[in-house]
């Protein structure tokens, strides 16, 4: 099914608020989605398997060395926003390494934010994969099964080596209606359930709407 | 070379403190750089052509039409189904499920097959789906009593009463319209490099305008079919002064919360253009006849302004009364010399309310095409990047931000209920944005982050006990739940009017103040709230049909026409 990218990018914010993460998270997880989808991949399905199995992922339990959760798995959401928002530590002395990732593919967008910062190309590596981009455009090099891996022992993000032909990011995205429906289960946990004083008063009825 | 010179004693954009406040923002009027008016001046000034290649309807109004415009460049049509609505089934109301007439704006000229699958959609509306090809999708309901009224008339063979067309100022109203990949439909991304979607609801704006030609020819046609040899055409003096109604609830307000950037922008522009013209040494005899035949002209409009709201009825005599006093001010000033807009705007500010203070700085603008008009311009929002959060930032600069563009919101005791009375949350029916009471209704938990005062005021307490030259980075990580606030601040910090600076969750809060304000940068007249959180507005009323837009002048959102 193709979809706007608006209407991913809103609908994964509002499956990731559902899944229980605060909104500024929430809202990046959005635009993750949004930007994985546009280029191709399978972000949506990654957030929603995320979010099915996330009991025990953790943020990094601190910002400097390797990163690590104090829970076993690390979660690639948050890590995904603290790589982002450490973004002056990655030059070419300094790679970020994390260890025990779910969803790997989640931690991509966050690192091409990153890129935006430093301004220059960063490549995001983990068992074959190895993803770079400038913030906008991406390469991909890598089996289709570790792309999608549900779990990495070790990922790190390091300053781009050699040229990559990187590719522009498409204006839809396409996913199945089965992963749309998935992440419709969390989203839906942001909507109030509706009662009679709500639709009467809730949207300021009252008066007759109608003349 | 001379405006540069005129220029340089500079008046500076009035104060997002000033200007940021919800009674001020909920009295904003339209100017040159509302969106409807932008739209039409790029319609005249491209001489863009306009054609109807189907209009094909019963006697109750049931069957399509396609309307086209033609840019130089391409062509973008309105395809309108009409329907038979039943009484019952009439509401202006998200959570209706059906309508009079739907509609969606193509991007090209449908073939048979487009029309084939938008039949079988768009009167569905939400529970449709549609494509990149469509750029929006809407729907309107009629004036069930001036629509009667105007069919009986005409078919009768006279005239439509003027005082009931004056009292309703629409035939059919729009009760929503969607674009921006709204349903599947297309991304602005994808036609943001276009002039013609450059400025911002461009897309929206041309539907509402082509809808309101599809309604005048839909009234002429069921009078025709009814009345046969007897009925008349619609006078077209009547026929102009028809806008399209419109009625906006809640899902408005939290638009301009959601698009910070965006809204920064909007703002920005009007009050750039506003500092330039205050900043003018002096002022033609042209510009000031321009200016006073606008504020006759505002006065009329003020005069034939109708609402039943309590609250609208009482600024709606403060207004009047205050462009009267404005008019005895400018019958005896001197507006031509020693920065007169300037002087004027300052006589204003200490003598008026804050309604006619933003009628007057729109009017300003008026005699200035030239200098104002490119400002639309800059009035979208193209930093994709603005979004990201600088963990790079330190605390320091993050505190001084908040002291500076959320002052207002430290001041407020926020453990008072009074002052976190409301919540924002979205109902499970039909997805629609509402307002409820936090401690009558078990809302909270479903609370959407729509208020960014209460928010920045618990940032900042958390961030008293940092080490100021420590990074944000830090910080974020240890406490998730400031993300939304802190990246707001970085926005606000590069963009001083993207921020309401007023408590969005007080007992005392009026969610039609946020409405209006984005209402008028549409360009609309005539807010008619019917509540403290929805509001009826007339758009394009007075303006051109696609045929008059040659001979018609730029000021037409001033009504000409005096009570009958």
């Amino acid at each position: 099914m193709m979809y706007s990218l608006n209407e991913i990018e809103a609908h994964a914010r509002k499956a990731a608020r559902g899944g229980g993460y605060d909104w500024g998270v929430a809202e990046e997880a959005g635009k993750a989605v949004r930007w994985l989808v546009s280029h191709g991949l399978n972000g949506a399905a990654a957030l929603a398997t995320h979010l099915s199995v996330m009991a025990h992922d953790g943020p990094p339990q601190a910002l400097d060395g390797v990163w690590t959760s104090a829970t076993g798995a690390l979660c690639p959401l948050t890590a995904g926003v603290t790589l982002n928002d450490c973004a002056d530590r990655l030059n070419a002395m300094h790679e970020q390494a994390m260890r025990d990732v779910t969803q790997p593919l989640l931690v991509v967008p966050f690192a091409a934010w990153a890129a935006l910062h430093i301004k220059a190309p960063l490549t995001v590596v983990w068992d074959s994969v190895r993803a770079t981009t400038n913030g906008y455009d991406l390469h991909i090099q890598g089996s289709e099964d570790d792309l999608n891996t549900p779990q990495t022992s070790a990922l790190q993000c390091v300053i781009a080596q050699g040229d990559h032909a990187l590719v522009a990011p498409a204006l839809r995205g396409a996913f199945s209606t089965e992963v749309w429906d998935k992440l419709n289960t969390f989203a839906q946990r942001t909507y109030a359930p509706a009662t009679e004083a709500s639709r009467l008063l809730g949207a300021g009825a009252g008066v007759t709407d109608n003349d | 070379m001379r405006i540069q010179t005129k220029r340089s004693t500079s008046i500076a954009k009035r104060d997002p403190a000033t200007v940021m406040r919800l009674s001020r923002l909920g009295s904003f009027h339209q100017s040159r750089l509302s969106f409807m008016r932008i739209l039409t001046r790029r319609m005249t000034d491209e001489n863009w052509t306009f054609s109807r290649p189907v209009f094909e309807f019963d006697d109750k109004g049931v069957g399509y039409a396609v309307y086209c415009a033609h840019t130089p460049d391409r062509t973008y049509s309105l395809v309108a189904f009409g329907h038979d609505l039943p009484a019952e089934q009439r509401s202006d109301r998200v959570i209706a499920e059906a309508w009079d007439s739907t509609f969606t704006l193509f991007d090209g000229v449908p073939d048979a097959a487009d029309i084939q699958r938008l039949r079988q959609n768009i009167p569905l509306q939400e529970a449709g789906r549609v494509t990149e090809k469509e750029l929006s999708v809407s729907r309107a309901n009629r004036s069930v009593r001036l629509w009667n009224h105007v069919v009986s008339a005409l078919a009768a063979g006279v005239q439509p009463d003027r005082q009931e067309v004056e009292k309703v100022g629409y035939l059919m109203r729009t009760t929503a319209v969607y674009g921006s990949g709204k349903l599947g439909a297309a991304d602005h991304e994808m036609i943001a490099d276009r002039p013609e979607c450059a400025a911002p609801f461009q897309i929206e704006m041309l539907s509402v305008f082509l809808t309101r030609t599809y309604v005048r020819d839909l009234v002429q046609h069921v009078a025709d079919l009814r009345g046969g040899e007897a009925s008349v055409k619609l006078d077209p003096t009547i026929g102009r002064s028809l806008g399209i109604g419109n009625s906006t609830g809640l899902g408005m307000a939290p638009f301009l919360i959601n698009h910070p950037m965006l809204f920064n922008n909007w703002i920005a522009a009007r009050e750039q253009a506003i500092a330039i013209v205050r900043s003018l040494p002096d002022a033609a005899p042209t510009a000031v006849q321009t200016f006073r035949e606008l504020l006759t002209r505002s006065l009329i409009s003020a005069d034939v302004w109708h609402s039943e709201h309590p609250i609208q009825i009482e600024k709606l005599r403060e207004l009047r009364s205050d462009l009267s006093k404005l008019a005895d001010h400018i019958a005896l000033a001197d507006l031509q010399t020693a920065h007169p807009w300037d002087r004027l705007y300052q006589w204003a500010e200490s003598t008026l309310g804050e309604d006619a203070q933003e009628c007057l700085a729109s009017l300003l603008l008026e005699p200035y095409g030239a200098l104002v008009d490119p400002l639309a311009d800059q009035m979208s929002d193209r930093n994709t990047q603005a979004f990201r959060i600088d963990g790079t930032m330190r605390v320091g600069e993050l505190h001084t931000i908040l002291e500076n563009a959320y002052d207002w919101a430290l001041d407020i005791d926020w453990s008072q209920q009074q002052q976190c009375a409301r919540a924002w949350y979205v109902s499970a029916e039909k997805l629609e944005p509402r307002l409820g009471e936090r401690f009558e209704e078990p809302v909270e938990p479903y609370e959407q982050p729509l208020a960014p005062g209460r928010d920045a005021a618990a940032l900042f307490d958390d961030l008293k006990v940092e080490d100021k030259d420590a990074t944000l980075a830090a910080f974020l990580l240890a406490h998730p739940q400031h993300r939304h606030s802190v990246r707001r601040a970085q926005i606000v910090g590069q963009a001083p009017y993207a921020e309401i600076r007023d408590n969005t969750i007080g007992s005392d809060l009026m969610p039609i103040d946020m409405l209006r304000c984005k209402l008028s940068f549409f360009g609309a007249t005539h807010f008619d709230p019917r509540s403290d959180r929805w509001v009826r507005i007339c758009m394009f009323g007075n303006a051109p049909y696609p045929e008059e837009l040659a001979t018609s002048d730029e000021f037409w959102p001033y009504s000409a026409m005096a009570r009958p």
